[in-house]
């Protein structure tokens, strides 16, 4: 038997098996595609969170807020250190009417709080671009340190505070995608174990027929690995299918700034295919673990004793 | 060609299956194997077509030591050995064709020749117009005949049978008596295992007795009833073991 008749022989039956038992068929695929949807959810979230804050990291700035009463010359003296800077890209002078003008575009409903003031209450800020790798530079923050020494620097704020953490919230659902799929994955793993036992149980008198006229074990267990396997691939299937569903439904229905930052993007071709692919091989190794050789030959069809007055119909 | 040297089968449990049989059965032959309830005759055949690896011996089919046979070459030794069973074994879920055909199946053959064979074999054991029937709808003896068709479609050199007809009444317990007698006038050598002394003695042929795992007597009985057929397998075996 060539090995193209082997795996069309494999694929009848194990169709058939499927087609058979699609009750417990159904149970196991589906606790595949629960533990990859959720998988799935935990990455597009994680990913897309991911995205948002390398963009966010992209554009931040470093302020450095100056002290009311700092000398023009000084200041351009600060704008000289900063160009000679490393990582430097671009800085701005933000003059106190720029300030207010932000402030009140960014907060209307606060606006008439500054109206109490009778200089202006906004300082004077220079707004400094440096670039991503700068940003991400660990001797970042000792030289940030080092310009609030100088003289006309109020106060210097930077965006990596709160950007870690958030990445931190990130790294977070990655470790729960994980952790979670990693369950739900060996559960399912079970299931499909369970299911290709019992399988191989209803039909143990047609095994043991195999086995008598001369069937080799991979023939034997070839049908049920790929039973198993089918029954991954199929949950995998159904669970990237449901969560482009829901992802696409969420992309249009909604405006909220929250659902379009976590449903910006669908996971990328490869990694909905490793979501698949990885159904299919907690399938194959559910089911050759469920096969050991004690699970295929202890019900094997034992005849009953010869008696002298044995009747057996 | 069957030989056995000094074979001893002792099962897990302590149970002793068969007690240091040696013997010979040549090509074409057909012997009885006989004995009362417990005495062995499954385990003499499960070492032969390897269900059972005897614990002491050796056991040489076409002068191959099977005793000590890998497990992945046990399938290729069973493609040339048929067996049935005193309870058919057939799968109710199957046709007839179906059960007939696993080995060309397993071989490969595409459904054409699967059939064309199934049907041949069929035609053998006079049960080709029931190709398409289910076991249910055939009779015990019709069964048993399915079971055999089913042990003889890769021609196999050697025939197990063990209790053929224990679960058959006497007219259809001749019936396939009758048959595997044919099988055997056509090469195969058959070994046939009973407790009905009744069926042999009117058959003749050579007699192997188990008692308790030993081999009690290997005899050739004269016999009455089919003696022309037992004629044409030529001459016996001259030696007597006793
Ligand atoms: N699988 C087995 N495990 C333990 N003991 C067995 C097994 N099969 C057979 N025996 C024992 O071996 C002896 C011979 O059995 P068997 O070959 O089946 O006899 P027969 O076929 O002549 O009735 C009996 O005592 C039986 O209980
Ligand atoms: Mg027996």
């Amino acid at each position: 038997m060539t090995l193209v008749q082997a795996l069309a022989y494999f694929t009848r039956e194990a169709l058939l098996n499927l087609v058979r038992g699609w009750k417990v068929s159904l149970l196991a695929i589906l606790t595949i595609t629960v533990s990859l949807f959720l998988t799935g959810v935990f990455l597009l979230v994680s990913n897309n969170l991911g995205a948002v804050i390398d963009g966010w990291r992209a554009e931040s700035k470093v302020v450095i807020y100056l002290e009311p009463g700092a000398e023009s010359q000084a200041i351009a003296d600060l704008e000289e250190t900063l160009r000679q800077a490393p990582g430097y890209e671009r800085v701005a002078l933000i003059d106190v009417v720029t300030a207010r003008q932000r402030f009140e575009q960014a907060f209307p409903s606060m606006a008439d709080l500054l109206e109490g003031w009778g200089e202006e209450p906004l300082p004077r800020s220079l707004e400094l671009s440096l670039t991503t790798e700068r940003l991400q530079d660990p001797n970042l923050g000792t030289w940030l340190e080092s310009l609030r020494q100088n003289p006309v620097v109020m106060m210097v704020d930077d965006d990596r505070d709160w950007l870690d953490q958030l990445e931190a919230v990130v790294l977070v659902l990655r470790g729960l995608a994980l952790m979670v799929g990693g369950i739900l994955l060996a559960t399912a793993m079970f299931t499909i174990s369970s299911v290709i036992r019992l399988t191989a149980y209803l039909y143990r008198d047609e095994i043991a027929v195999m086995r008598l006229v001369g069937a080799t074990e991979f023939f034997i267990r070839g049908p049920f690995y790929l039973e198993g396997l089918l029954q991954g691939l199929v949950g995998g299937s159904l669970a990237i299918g449901s969560l482009w569903t829901i992802f696409s439904v969420a992309k249009s229905q909604s405006t909220s700034l929250l659902t379009s930052i976590l449903a910006s993007e669908f996971l990328t071709w490869s990694s909905s295919l490793g979501l698949v692919a990885l159904g299919g091989l907690a399938g194959l190794v559910g089911a050759v673990a469920s096969l050991s050789r004690e699970t295929l030959e202890s019900p094997k069809a034992e005849e009953p004793p010869a008696d002298w007055n044995e009747e057996d119909s | 060609m069957i030989e056995l040297y000094n074979v001893t089968k002792r099962y897990p449990g302590g149970q002793l299956g068969l007690s240091d049989v040696s013997l010979k059965i040549a090509k074409g032959q057909l012997v009885f194997l006989t004995g009362a309830s417990g005495a062995g005759k499954s385990t003499f055949l499960k070492l032969i077509y390897c269900e059972e690896v005897p614990t002491e011996g050796n056991i040489l089919v076409n002068g191959r030591n099977v005793s000590s046979l890998p497990r992945n070459k046990i399938p290729y030794l069973r493609r040339t050995i048929g067996v049935v069973f005193q309870n058919f074994r057939l799968i109710p879920r199957k046709t007839v064709f179906e059960n007939v055909a696993y080995l060309p199946r397993i071989l490969g053959l595409d459904r054409k020749n699967q059939k064309k064979l199934a049907y041949e074999t069929l035609r053998q054991v006079g049960l080709a117009h029931r190709i398409n029937a289910f076991p249910v709808q055939l009779s015990g003896g019709e069964q048993q005949r399915v079971a055999i068709a089913r042990a003889l479609i890769n021609q196999p050199e050697i025939l197990l049978a063990d209790e053929p007809t224990g679960n058959l009444d006497p007219e259809l317990s001749e019936e396939i008596l009758r048959l595997l007698l044919d099988i055997n006038l056509r090469g195969t050598t058959v070994i046939f295992a009973t407790h009905d002394r009744d069926l042999i003695t009117r058959v003749g042929h050579r007699v192997l007795t188990l008692r308790e795992g030993s081999l009690a007597d290997d005899r050739e009985l004269p016999g009455s009833f089919y003696s022309q057929e037992a004629d044409k397998t030529g001459p016996a075996p001259s030696e007597e073991a006793h």
